[in-house]
């Protein structure tokens, strides 16, 4: 019974998994996935409130029993002896005796704040201290063997349990290399997923991983709804009676799948439909052999579950877009969102930086790449598809509807928003802080996850478990301090190392006055902004706005991650007058100056858009350019700040290239647009970052 | 429960939307929490405090740090180090459970994982060498009200957590050498202020309940706030006893409430109104439909009625939907659903 320390509590009361309404395909994809392990899991994508957890957490009933080496951590299977861990391959290579046990496949939960030592195990530190000893502890990849990982909001999961997954994943073994220990042991698992589009992508590695996916949606018709709300409240005045109704029929599906497991060897499939197989792959355009291979073990799962022993077309019909879903490459448009201007941020970094590489070397291509998009989606529809449920919807349509009745000639509505691609950084060794989800990092301040720990004598943020472990084996032989059952040198400190994501942080400063192109400039400004903060929608970033015009420099947009905010704020915003461009810069450098001292470790950023041809100054005795020249210079002195001007002077024969002399002093990137969209600004920011 | 006084729940002036949500969240906790929006100084934060006040009785086991209604959970009892339960039980003696008011546990912004999730136990680690798990405040929260302040400003990581133990109802550790999971199933009440930002969409929709509440625009209402403010700062025992009477009476009626809950039944046809307003608001997943429902269910309780009405059903859904319908990222929450009035 130890072996399930950490069973799902009050299991009795579970939602039953027969009582789950409709969602055919999800429950679908979970039974063949009992039945068949090397499917490789199932990732569920969908809405919130479309019983994804609960119908993972049933299915825990149906699982078939295993048999298992008794005693053994790893749940290791005595039928596959070159397979075992290290304890049971010991034992039996020394020809020790070893006794078969049976036990239900466990389902075990990845709880996304785990610690990278309960993972994959470590050293068993109550031992050490008592024996001297080191031995290993299992981790949750040594209690998962053989039978499911549950990861809730798998899309949140952070990057470093991530790639010990995938590492695991894919080689079926975890090996321990850690705190003077060496083991190794079998760790199989169907890996099954949920998540809300809503929260961000997956990352293509992991999504590839998952054998199959299935869309959640609700249920469309009254009385399925009725119907659900029925059960739901039946189950809620008595869970006990209403699992105990149900169990029959919970016990004819696991009997079922525990039949077809035991057929499926004996499941023929059929040559001629191989080439069905590969046919429905090749047109889908998917990457890689693993859809291949996971429709036809799904396939022959969905005969064997319907007791039938020869596979037709029909179940690899049935089951080919399931193995399809996330891993198709030349998608037909989803239905309802033919927005081709929003690019999905799909997450991944090497996919990120080959977009980068060839799409952004100069605005003009970016847009030219955006057109492009526009007619043919090749390429790009599986992003769209990947997240058409979740994210904000078409911003486009958004900002002609919303435009009010008489407007003044003086305000202007945001312009046309344009689709964001990733911004994110790679993630760097350097220490920062913040909260936020575009930029990951390690973080000095006691706040960010603990990942993990390092042997360290030099931070105060002590990893105490980390500490002991590595000073347990030596108690024995260390003389104990009075009072305490521990002592601890200098030399087994550890530290914990923290990981959080953070998001940007960025201010606009914008000529609003009434030179040449002040409207299309100021469009495409706060059409810029929109992108940028729809973009940041997920990622948590911040971004602020300050104009100048007539005589003052004025904070249209405090510094804000909200959406809605910036939206009300930005709507009203008179130009025309004079330059008052030290003003500005001044204002944009207090809100830079303040976000400094608050986060000193950040690197802001500042989006200068004028034409330079300042005209009034602050001070009297200065002369406005000359002001604005040495504002710009003392601006330049804070190293933290990225600045990026852009020139919006027009293409005429007399130039007279201020704003270039106004970047070189803040020793900023220079862009000049004659004709500014939100799309340039939004590259030029993405680059700079 | 602590020294400091407390402003009495019904001395709150106006604000009956946001009073009869939390009310309702006490009578039934299936309805999973409110989330409270509103500018500064709308007692916001006062309300939840002030729920002490009128927070029904509960059993619990005496000095159960997972606040257990029984002993002997084989998941949880087993493991806990904390009381002697075990050994009583196995001695075959019977625990003691007590009666005690439902808590309102606060999260500060400020908290960190481990103080959340719960840690392992340093002091008995160095003076025992033995690892033992220290719970958190997700485990005192449990049977109990969740109260997180400002929780848009809440660092990621700990949401992630929040979310984590609502969505499953207990809370798994897997950190720092402890591998354990408690029962956590809480009462989520969380105020915010719209102006810092919006809440993620899942933790948003992890909320029963949304209300939008701002400063009364009633003259007389303003007076009334400033003169009970005064005299309750100036001698707050003597405001809370003035209060008393009015305060029993709620606590009374929440208890008659909760008992007279299952007996509530709704007609079928009714339910088909529940599904036709979410479908019509557009609302994601099958959670609005689930808590209009009960929400109704736990109005007609709260006025003393067996049977749902049609108005129970119109101020439920008033009151569960708003922050569930698909929003456009440019709309605000609970836009043009001011001017239905509480209907309490």
């Amino acid at each position: 019974m130890e072996l399930h320390n950490n069973r799902i509590l009050t299991e009795d009361y579970l939602y039953p998994f027969s009582a789950i309404m409709g969602q055919e395909d999800m429950k679908l994809a979970l039974i063949l996935n009992a039945v068949e392990p090397r499917i490789g899991g199932v990732l569920i994508r969908g809405e919130k409130g479309t019983a994804k957890s609960t119908a993972v957490r049933a299915l825990r009933r149906l699982l078939p029993d295993i048999k298992v080496i008794r005693g053994c951590p790893c749940l290791c299977d005595p039928g596959s002896p070159l397979h075992a861990c290290t304890q049971c391959a010991e034992k039996i290579r020394t020809g020790k005796y070893i006794e078969n046990a049976y036990m239900k496949a466990p389902l075990v939960t990845l709880p996304l704040n785990a610690t990278e030592e309960m993972v994959t195990g470590s050293l068993d530190m109550e031992f050490a201290m008592r024996k001297g000893q080191r031995r290993f502890q299992p981790g949750l990849l040594a209690r998962v063997n053989r039978g499911i990982l549950y990861i809730d909001e798998v899309n949140l999961l952070d990057d470093h349990l991530v790639d010990i997954i995938l590492d695991v994943a894919s080689s079926g073994v975890n090996i321990v290399e850690r705190e003077g220990l060496s083991y190794l042991h079998p760790s199989r698992f169907i890996l099954v997923g949920t998540m809300n589009p809503e929260e961000g992508p997956l990352r293509p590695q992991l999504l590839d991983r998952f054998g199959l996916c299935v869309e959640v949606g609700g249920e469309g018709d009254l009385d399925s709804r009725v119907r659900l709300m029925e059960m739901r409240e039946s189950y809620d005045n008595n869970p006990v009676e209403f699992a105990a109704r149900y169990l029959d029929e919970d016990n004819v599906i696991a009997e079922r799948i525990r039949r077809a497991g035991e057929r499926l060897k004996g499941v023929v499939f059929p040559q001629r439909l191989l080439g069905l197989v590969s046919e429905i792959c090749l047109q889908n355009n998917v990457a890689g052999h693993r859809a291949d291979m996971a429709v036809k073990y799904a396939a022959r799962a969905l005969a064997a579950y319907e007791g039938r022993s020869a596979v037709t077309a029909g179940d690899i019909n049935r089951v080919a877009g399931m193995a399809i879903l996330h891993r198709r490459r030349d998608a037909l448009p989803p239905s309802g969102h033919d927005d081709p201007d929003r690019r999905d941020d799909a997450g991944d970094r090497d996919d990120q930086k080959e977009r980068w590489q060839n799409g952004s070397v100069d605005s003009n291509d970016m847009r030219s790449q955006t057109h492009e998009n526009g007619e043919d989606r090749g390429g790009e529809g599986n992003r769209m598809e990947e997240d058409h449920q979740g994210g904000p919807p078409d911003p486009e349509s958004r900002s002609e509807e919303d435009e009010p009745s008489g407007v003044t000639e003086q305000v202007f509505e945001p312009g046309r928003t344009s689709r964001v691609q990733s911004i994110t950084q790679e993630k760097d060794r350097l220490v920062r802080r913040g909260s936020g989800r575009r930029t990951r990092t390690r973080t000095t301040q006691k706040a960010g996850r603990y990942v993990k720990s390092i042997h360290s004598d030099k931070y105060p943020d002590i990893a105490i478990d980390a500490t002991i472990r590595a000073a347990a084996p030596h108690q024995r032989r260390r003389k104990k301090e009075s009072g305490m059952a521990i002592s601890i040198r200098r030399d087994d400190i550890r530290r914990k190392i923290r990981e959080k994501r953070i998001g940007n942080f960025l201010v606009f400063m914008v000529d609003a006055s009434g030179s040449m192109g002040a409207k299309a400039r100021m469009i495409a400004t706060k059409g810029a902004i929109l992108s940028l903060l729809l973009d940041a929608y997920q990622k948590r970033d911040r971004v602020a706005m300050v104009t100048f015009r007539q005589r003052k420099a004025v904070v249209n947009l405090q510094p804000t991650a909200s959406v809605e905010l910036a939206v009300r704020q930005l709507g009203e915003m008179p130009v025309g007058g004079r330059t008052p461009l030290s003003a500005g810069l001044l204002k944009g450098y207090e809100l830079l100056r303040v976000h400094l001292r608050k986060d000193p470790s950040s690197r802001p950023i500042a989006i200068i858009v004028t034409d330079g041809r300042a005209n009034v100054s602050m001070d009297t005795r200065l002369s406005p350019s000359e002001e604005a020249i040495r504002m710009a210079a003392e601006m330049s002195g804070e190293k933290r700040v990225k600045y990026v001007v852009i020139d919006t002077e027009e293409k005429s024969v007399v130039r007279f290239g201020l704003a270039a002399r106004l970047a070189a002093a803040l020793g900023a990137e220079h862009f000049s647009f004659n004709n500014l969209v939100a799309g340039d600004i939004v590259s030029i920011v993405r680059r700079s970052i | 429960m602590t020294g400091r006084t407390m402003y009495p729940f019904n001395a709150i002036v106006g604000q009956d939307e946001m009073k009869l949500a939390l009310i309702l969240n006490i009578i039934n906790p299936g309805i999973a929490g409110v989330l409270i929006r509103g500018e500064k100084g709308t007692a916001k934060s006062t309300a939840v405090r002030a729920l002490a006040d009128i927070l029904p009785l509960i059993e619990v086991v005496k000095g159960c740090p997972y606040q257990m209604s029984r002993a002997g959970d084989p998941g949880v009892c087993r493991d806990c180090y904390n009381t002697g339960c075990a050994e009583e039980i196995f001695d075959g003696n019977g625990v003691d459970v007590v009666r005690r008011k439902v808590r309102v546990v606060e999260l500060p912004v400020s908290a960190t994982e481990d103080r959340v999730v719960g840690t392992m136990d340093i002091e008995h680690a160095l003076s025992k060498g033995e690892k033992r798990f220290e719970p958190g405040i997700l485990a005192a929260a449990h049977r109990g009200i969740l109260y997180v302040d400002e929780i848009n400003l809440l660092d990621d990581h700990v949401v992630d957590v929040l979310l984590d133990a609502a969505a499953m109802g207990v809370n798994t550790v897997e950190r720092e050498g402890v591998s354990f999971s408690h029962p956590a199933r809480f009462t989520l009440v969380g105020t915010m202020n719209p102006e810092e930002g919006e809440l993620r969409p899942q933790l948003l929709d992890r909320f029963g309940l949304c209300v939008s509440i701002e400063g009364s625009r009633n003259h007389a209402e303003r007076v009334e706030v400033m003169e009970r403010r005064i005299a309750f700062e100036d001698d707050p025992e003597a405001f809370c006893l003035k209060w008393k009477e009015e305060s029993a009476r709620t606590a009374e009626r929440i208890e008659s409430a909760i008992k007279l809950y299952p007996e509530v039944n709704i007609e079928r046809e009714k339910l088909f109104s529940i599904a036709t307003r979410c479908m019509e608001a557009g609302v994601d997943g099958h959670r609005g439909d689930i808590i209009t429902l009960k929400t109704a269910k736990t109005l007609a309780a709260w006025h003393g009625r067996v049977h749902v009405t049609d108005e129970d059903i119109e101020v439920a859904a008033g009151l569960a939907l708003p922050h569930r319908m698909r929003r456009q990222p440019f709309e605000e929450i609970g836009k043009g659903r001011r001017e239905r009035g509480y209907a309490g």
